[in-house]
């Protein structure tokens, strides 16, 4: 088996610090909006990568975004402090629902999981104090030592810090001895293994799925901060299925696999496609073909690729 | 609420719950086969309303021709994906999840970008209000529910007087054990997914008169249908019956008492609470 983790280049690095003094606003949007993405995919294949699948994350993003909302605008408490209870509750959540399903066999934390995010939806949906059908609006933007981030070059810092942030997180849990244990479970033997030398795995997964909740959950109050506004149906199924897709088709092993799968298709759909269905389409004719031809998604074409390279080849 | 509004939410629950049987019934005959619940049921649900709306009422189509019709396309349908996705797939169980999701996004979107964002309405075909007491029963629905409960029975013969049906249960049991006797896997397959499928665009079939219908209608469907298969026990036939009456009524006297949003929630909750006492569904294995 390859390395499960590459050291993430410093390069990249220096192109997320110099780019808002080269790009132009356009730009600087569709990089927030891939930076968004980016977070939203490598917390799901955090989930992925233990062996089960969440088709319900947008539920948590719109958790999050609504915590976050609620806060600022019904409550009147600071932008920062709505973000940090968003992390918070849908950390929480992730975690009582976590506990209750991931201890069953993958089929029901995803359907439950998917269950949770329309649910999310038809109650923000339902009550007029969560803005209705309609949503909420005149979200405010925080404000950074007295500077507020009311525009693209001083928002991308934010969604950028934090995206690097719960990125390299993700990143150096693999690192850990917690993180190598959730990669055991993705097999039924390597869990009961697990168990066996007497490592508590629905605790593990629960906390799992948590982490990737709340870091889905924070990223969300930045997204409505960002757009300005939430409404139902910003955070839809096909918000949960896009992440989906990104990983998948980039893969979710490894640093770069969920990074360029979300950079490239979110930076190819924003330039692309007004209409959303015709980008729903593409993105799912893509992910057929990538699941049928390549199942380990595209970063496992450059790993066979090597493999092909060494002395001994094949498999 | 008075026990005459309870009543008529009760009838309208066990109506709709029969409804929602037939889509569900889909999904659990494919997991027992593939191990994974099939995503874009709810498009063979929507395309099965949608279809009606095409023959019966754009090319005027009589319903003794379009409902077959209609049925042996599902039933195609149903060969097709199992030979060209699933059969593929199979073992895989991330992949083929994802690929049923992929499928159900191909058909959905093709349906907004084919037949627009507007409500399509079926004329009513049968007229009528039966009258139980207080209790009234639009005849067309109490129809619908009828030939639904007709259906399940079909499949009940299916699965358990045939030597399919046997075969589809061995699999379930033992797929290793089923293939060395002699089972042939892959066209067992290839008959629940063409059954579940034909079963799921019936669903649609049934309900074009009675709502209106959109591209969007399939993911409300499998919404629906997956709580009552978790409800139900995943696998079980006669849980997914059980589980479907007992949603439907406490969504029909949730809507009644809450409102029809907050019944949605109530639902999920039921599912919630059964994950928690009893995480296995009415009739499902401990496994």
């Amino acid at each position: 088996m390859r390395p499960v983790h590459q050291s993430p280049a410093p390069w990249l690095l220096v192109v997320l610090l110099a780019l808002p003094f080269v790009a132009s606003n356009y730009w600087l949007h569709v990089a927030i909006v891939v930076l968004m993405n980016i977070t939203y995919t490598v917390a799901l294949c955090a989930v992925l990568r233990m062996g089960y699948l969440s088709l319900g994350h947008a539920g948590f993003i719109a958790l999050g975004a609504y915590t976050s909302v609620v806060c600022s605008v019904r409550f009147g408490l600071s932008p920062w402090f709505g973000m940090v209870a968003a992390a918070a509750l849908c950390g929480v959540v992730a975690w009582g629902l976590g506990a209750l399903t991931l201890r069953l066999r993958g089929i029901y934390f995803s359907l439950a999981v998917f269950a949770f995010g329309e649910i999310v939806v038809a109650i923000a949906r339902a009550f007029d104090w969560l803005g209705g059908p309609s949503g909420i609006a005149n979200v405010p933007r925080p404000s950074f030592f007295g500077i507020k981030l009311d525009t693209h070059f001083s928002f991308y810092w934010l969604a950028m810090a934090l995206a690097v942030l719960l990125v390299t997180f993700f990143a150096r849990l693999e690192q850990t001895r917690f993180g190598a244990t959730l990669l055991t479970l993705k097999t039924e033997p390597g869990e009961r293994l697990a168990e066996s030398v007497g490592v508590n795995t629905a605790a593990h997964k629960a906390a799992c799925f948590a982490m990737s909740c709340a870091a889905v959950g924070a990223m969300g109050a930045v997204h409505s901060m960002y757009l300005l506004f939430v409404n139902p149906q910003v955070f839809s199924f096909l918000m949960s299925t896009d992440l989906v897709i990104y990983a998948m088709i980039g893969g979710t092993t490894g640093f770069w696999g969920p990074v360029l799968g979300a950079g490239a298709l979110t930076a190819l759909g924003e330039q692309l496609f007004s209409v959303g269905y015709w980008k729903t389409l593409v993105y799912a004719l893509i992910l057929m073909g990538v699941i049928l031809v390549v199942p380990g998604g595209l970063s496992a074409v450059s790993a066979l690729w090597k493999r092909e390279m060494t002395p001994r080849g094949g498999r | 609420m008075s026990l005459a509004l309870f009543l008529q939410a009760l009838s309208i629950g066990i109506v709709n719950g029969a409804l929602y049987i037939l889509t569900a019934l889909g999904l659990t005959l494919i997991y027992g086969i593939l191990h994974i619940v099939n995503f874009a049921h709810g498009e063979l649900y929507m395309l099965g309303a949608m279809l009606v709306y095409l023959l019966f009422v754009a090319f005027e189509w009589p319903l003794w021709a379009a409902v077959p019709v209609i049925v042996l396309l599902s039933v195609l349908a149903g060969f097709a994906v199992e030979r060209t996705i699933f059969r593929r797939l199979r073992g895989q169980w991330l992949q083929l999840l994802v690929a049923t999701v992929g499928v159900s996004l191909i058909v959905q979107s093709v349906s907004w970008i084919a037949f627009g964002a507007q409500e399509k309405t079926v004329p009513s075909v049968l007229e009528g209000v039966l009258l139980l007491g207080t209790v009234r029963i639009p005849i067309e629905r109490l129809a619908a529910a009828a030939i639904a409960m007709l259906l399940v029975a079909l499949l009940y013969l299916v699965v358990y007087r045939t030597r399919t049906g046997l075969a589809m249960r061995a699999i379930e049991e033992d797929e290793e054990t089923a293939r060395m006797l002699g089972v042939d896997t892959d066209r067992v397959a290839g008959v629940s997914v063409a059954l579940g499928f034909a079963l799921a665009a019936m669903g649609g079939i049934f309900v074009a008169p009675i709502y209106s219908i959109n591209p969007g209608m399939g993911l409300d469907a499998i919404l629906m249908s997956f709580i009552i298969i978790i409800v139900g026990g995943l696998g079980s036939i006669t849980g997914t019956v059980l589980a479907g009456f007992l949603i439907g009524i406490i969504q029909a006297i949730g809507s009644l008492a809450l409102g029809a949003e907050a019944a949605h929630i109530l639902v999920f909750v039921a599912m919630i609470a059964m994950l928690v006492f009893r995480p296995q569904g009415l009739m499902g294995r401990v496994r």
